[in-house]
């Protein structure tokens, strides 16, 4: 796919969501569309084919989020159908959120653990986070046994790994880079 | 001067068959009318002699003998003459063709020497060049064979160092996934929560 489509779709959406001050609801639309694709894999197949008429695709389109999604996410999806692009869709929506946050001040934390955090955990990361950048954090908290322990949190560029899988990993770089320096 | 002796030999034998003639016709008429007594005497002694015949004889020899001269020993010098001619030019273009072939023989004997001594220095060359071309070759091939040899070495060297790694990395590899097992196995939910405040108190957030 080419992401620069889409990002030219998403400022384009963007720029007309906040003008018309709707980017939270924009935003759900996006979601929902994307649920909806997730859900239903018969349905994205359906409207991403190029084998199907866009005709046909439209009509299937207006049918189920006319009157679920506003009117500047119908013509948006109106549009891609026109142009044939509406494969770009999960990336207009991944830039539109990128273009929110950013506008926001809000940065995206991704929080890993182990085991599931107690709610004062979350609340001292994220409060680690928000001093730490000085943005509002939009966090998302995982559970990935393999970790074996501790936390892994990542934001913008950056990745802080306290568990115990990253310690065993750099302790393997450490070690790999001690052989390969031997020889 | 070979016209005036043939025309002085000429006069002479006219002069010559002239005398035989006038000889002839004396002896024949001493021999008739002619009647000496000296000569009947020696007829009676038994010893016939006549006079005339001798003479006519004599005549019809002096006749003969230019006649013969003429149409005969004159021809046949002529001839014998013009045969050793040819025979001496023969001798003598014989001379000169084998003097020519003497030379050429010679000039064949010096150019087939020249050619043989060239012959002989083109394959002396040619032996010089194969010998150099091969100690060229053995060289260029010694040197191959090393270059080969050290490549192999090296290549077997970097392999065996390769493998070594590989054993190594398999090793940490190993004991790494031990000690996550054994990790896992450990890590209970007061560890967790330790490890998880020990992060909150210890990480360092970069704007």
């Amino acid at each position: 796919m080419d992401s620069r489509v889409a990002k030219r779709y998403a400022r384009a959406l963007f720029a007309a969501a906040l003008k018309e001050n709707i980017l939270a609801s924009v935003e759900d639309d996006l979601n929902g569309i994307e649920d909806a694709f997730g859900r239903d894999p018969r349905f994205r197949a359906f409207l991403f084919s190029p084998a199907t008429a866009a005709e046909d695709k439209l009509t299937l389109v207006e049918r189920v989020f006319s009157d679920r999604v506003t009117a500047l996410t119908m013509h948006l999806l109106r549009l891609l159908l026109d142009k044939r692009r509406e494969t770009e869709l999960p990336l207009v929506r991944l830039e539109f959120i990128r273009l929110r946050r950013q506008h926001d001040q809000i940065v995206y934390v991704e929080v890993a653990s182990a085991v599931p955090l107690t709610e004062a955990e979350k609340a001292a990361i994220v409060t680690k986070i928000e001093r730490g950048t000085a943005r509002r954090a939009e966090t998302e908290f995982k559970i990935d046994p393999s970790l074996i322990g501790g936390v892994r949190v990542e934001y913008d560029n950056f990745v802080l790994d306290g568990t115990v899988r990253g310690s065993l990993k750099r302790m393997r770089e450490r070690l790999v880079y001690d052989l390969l320096r031997q020889t | 001067m070979s016209s005036q002796k043939q025309s002085i030999s000429s006069g002479a034998l006219i002069g010559m068959a002239i005398l035989g003639l006038g000889l002839m016709a004396g002896g024949y008429y001493i021999s008739k009318e002619v009647h000496i007594g000296f000569l009947e005497d020696l007829a009676k002694q038994g010893i016939p002699l006549d006079l005339g015949k001798t003479i006519s004889a004599i005549g019809v020899f002096l006749i003969v003998l230019p006649l013969l001269r003429l149409f005969y020993f004159n021809p046949l010098g002529d001839a014998i003459t013009n045969r050793t001619s040819e025979l001496e030019n023969t001798f003598s273009e014989a001379e000169s063709l084998r003097q020519e072939m003497q030379k050429m023989k010679s000039d064949y004997e010096q150019r087939l020497n020249a050619t043989e001594a060239r012959a002989r220095e083109e394959i002396q060359a040619q032996i010089r060049e194969a010998q150099n071309m091969r100690q060229s070759l053995m060289a260029e091939a010694s040197a191959k064979a090393d270059e080969f040899l050290k490549k192999a070495q090296e290549e077997i060297a970097m392999e065996k160092e390769r493998v070594l790694v590989d054993l190594r990395l398999g090793v940490v590899d190993m004991t790494l996934q031990a000690t996550e097992r054994i990790l896992g196995e450990n890590v209970d939910d007061a560890k967790n929560r330790k490890l998880i405040q020990e992060f909150i108190d210890t990480a360092e957030v970069k704007q």
